[in-house]
């Protein structure tokens, strides 16, 4: 009775969670601008040939993934020696540097996007995916750090001591056996580099304002005088896309990101 | 017990220099700023306080100030609830668990600035699956006239929006309490309350207390969502901390903006502190392990 109880809450809320999804998968489909091959009102896959056939918008895909995938891979390498040292030393200041990357975590993107701006034109890093990439680092390396400690503490600390004995420095302690350990823990991190990056928007905006823009300005583009709903829903789906691929793959491993929210 | 050793230092080096380039020195350019008046970049005049003084004094920031605050603690207070009750409602050890989280965790992978074209869509009173059905119960949705219903529209909407985030940390948590506990609370007689209150709750309260911080912070300077509903209107009925310094921004008043986001960053400061005492005192309480 209680369990059928709770799995009906579940389905509602899953349902919720779905909800605006049929809708653009809806509109996704129906051609909202008068166009040649389909009346409007009538259902047709042209958003998605146009979308296909649109070099800006394919374009955008290709700026979105090389961002993501630049930042997972200025993030993680970063994060996994200072997730180390958080989870297995104490040294003088890291309760405050902790402080220092969870405020930052926390700042909100509007508060650095002018001087953000200003820098990386100075290190002529705009209107590329590289800039966004650093960009994000503001909050996928805190989120990475956190959710690398948990792993790394889980990791009986005997196996470092044993390792210590046997002769091995850090640095090889981590390359050789912590790495092989926590690579679950390696592959939750860069999911969820990926999920918080790939929505980002202020940064994005303000840091491609000419080039390179990212799927998410290439939507905000289609907006205009006589916005194609059903386009912009069909790029809104594609957008979702990658990430849905990606999330079936972890679900099984999307719960093991937070168990220790400790440093 | 940690080691104590200050070579951890090297360690987070990195980390710490990629958040001095794209967080510290940001910061340290903004706090410089703020004591300018400032007509283009090179050509600039010191002075002091006058921008903050001008901040403290006007009664627009302190509306929105309290406007932000109102829209934080109601979307906490459904928020954190909602994620809790959702994530004891998923079993564990079950084949269809990972697809129902994967379903759970949909609205965190949709484009921000595409969140209100979404919700949009779905009111529509012609063409929208939630408008049609209210427009038959007689229900009109003028949303962009009215300031309740455009904050309806902007709660309904960041609580479907990170209510997921919620759940899978909350369910990450629970995930950890060893079956035998529940095995001796059965044992004991223990209810429903009890288990929650003595078994689950204490395995939550490190992730909930994360979970908290992230969703009040960034409730609390929410933009782009209340930007692209309705603009901080109507009548400036939705003007939050953030959309209100991001029409400074875009209107180049590079000393006040630069002023506010220095203010936004003690309130920053202040929380995160706040924080890392409550997650001390925890550990206290929690005892090692």
């Amino acid at each position: 009775m209680i369990a059928a109880l709770k799995t009906t809450a579940l389905l509602a809320f899953i349902a919720f969670a779905c909800l605006p999804l049929v809708q653009m998968t809806m509109v996704s489909f129906i051609a909202t601008l008068p166009t040649p091959d389909a009346e409007v009102g009538s259902v047709t896959f042209g958003n998605y040939r146009r979308l296909l056939a649109d070099p800006a918008l394919r374009a955008a895909f290709g700026n979105s993934i090389a961002y993501v995938v630049l930042n997972i891979c200025i993030t993680v390498p970063v994060a996994i020696p200072a997730a180390y040292a958080f989870a297995r030393t104490s040294f003088v200041g890291d309760r405050h540097l902790f402080l220092a990357f969870i405020a930052f975590r926390i700042t909100p993107p509007v508060v650095l996007t002018l001087p953000i701006f200003q820098l990386f034109s100075v290190l002529g890093i705009v209107n590329a995916p590289f800039g966004i990439a650093l960009a994000h680092c503001l909050f996928t390396l805190p989120v990475s750090i956190w959710i690398l400690q948990g792993f790394i503490a889980a990791v009986p600390k005997e196996l470092d001591e044993t390792a210590f004995l046997d002769g091995y420095s850090r640095p090889r302690f981590i390359w050789t056996h912590l790495l092989p350990l926590i690579a679950p823990g390696i592959a939750v991190t860069a999911f969820f580099c990926f999920m918080f990056s790939w929505v980002e928007v202020v940064f994005a905006r303000i840091l491609t304002t000419t080039g390179g823009k990212p799927i998410s300005m290439a939507i905000n583009a289609l907006f205009g005088f006589r916005t194609d709903v059903g386009l912009v829903m069909a790029v809104t789906v594609a957008s979702i896309l990658p990430g849905a691929v990606l999330l079936f793959f972890m679900r099984n491993h999307l719960s093991r990101g937070f168990r220790v929210g400790k440093v | 017990m940690k080691i104590r050793t200050n070579t951890g230092w090297l360690f987070v080096l990195p980390a710490a220099l990629v958040m001095g380039l794209v967080g510290v020195i940001p910061l340290l350019t903004v706090m410089n700023y703020s004591f300018f008046e400032i007509f283009i970049l090179d050509q600039r005049f010191w002075i002091g306080t006058e921008w903050y003084a001008q901040i403290i004094r006007s009664e627009a920031f302190w509306a929105s100030f309290g406007r932000s605050a109102l829209f934080s603690a109601l979307v906490l207070a459904v928020q954190i609830p909602m994620g809790i009750a959702i994530a004891l409602c998923i079993p564990r050890r079950q084949i269809w668990v990972g697809f129902a989280l994967a379903g759970v965790a949909l609205p965190l992978l949709v484009p921000w600035n595409m969140i209100p074209a979404l919700w949009l869509s779905l009111l529509d009173p012609e063409t929208g699956l939630l408008g049609q059905l209210m427009a038959r119960f007689g229900w009109s949705v003028a949303w962009k006239m009215s300031a309740v219903q455009t904050w309806a529209v902007l709660i309904v909407m960041d609580v479907w929006h990170w209510t997921s985030l919620v759940v899978i940390l909350c369910y990450s948590a629970l995930t950890t309490v060893p079956p035998a506990y529940y095995q001796a609370a059965r044992i004991d007689g223990a209810g429903p309350w009890q288990v929650f209150r003595h078994i689950q709750l204490p395995r939550l309260a490190p992730v909930l207390l994360m979970a908290v911080l992230l969703r009040f912070m960034d409730s609390f300077m929410i933009y782009t969502e209340a930007f692209g509903v309705n603009a901080g209107g109507p009548d400036d009925a939705t003007m939050f901390l953030a959309v209100q310094l991001g029409e400074e921004i875009k209107a180049f008043n590079y000393g006040p903006s630069a002023a506010r986001s220095v203010l936004f960053f003690l309130i920053v400061l202040t929380v995160a502190w706040l924080f890392t005492r409550a997650q001390a005192r925890l550990d206290r309480t929690e005892g090692p392990g």
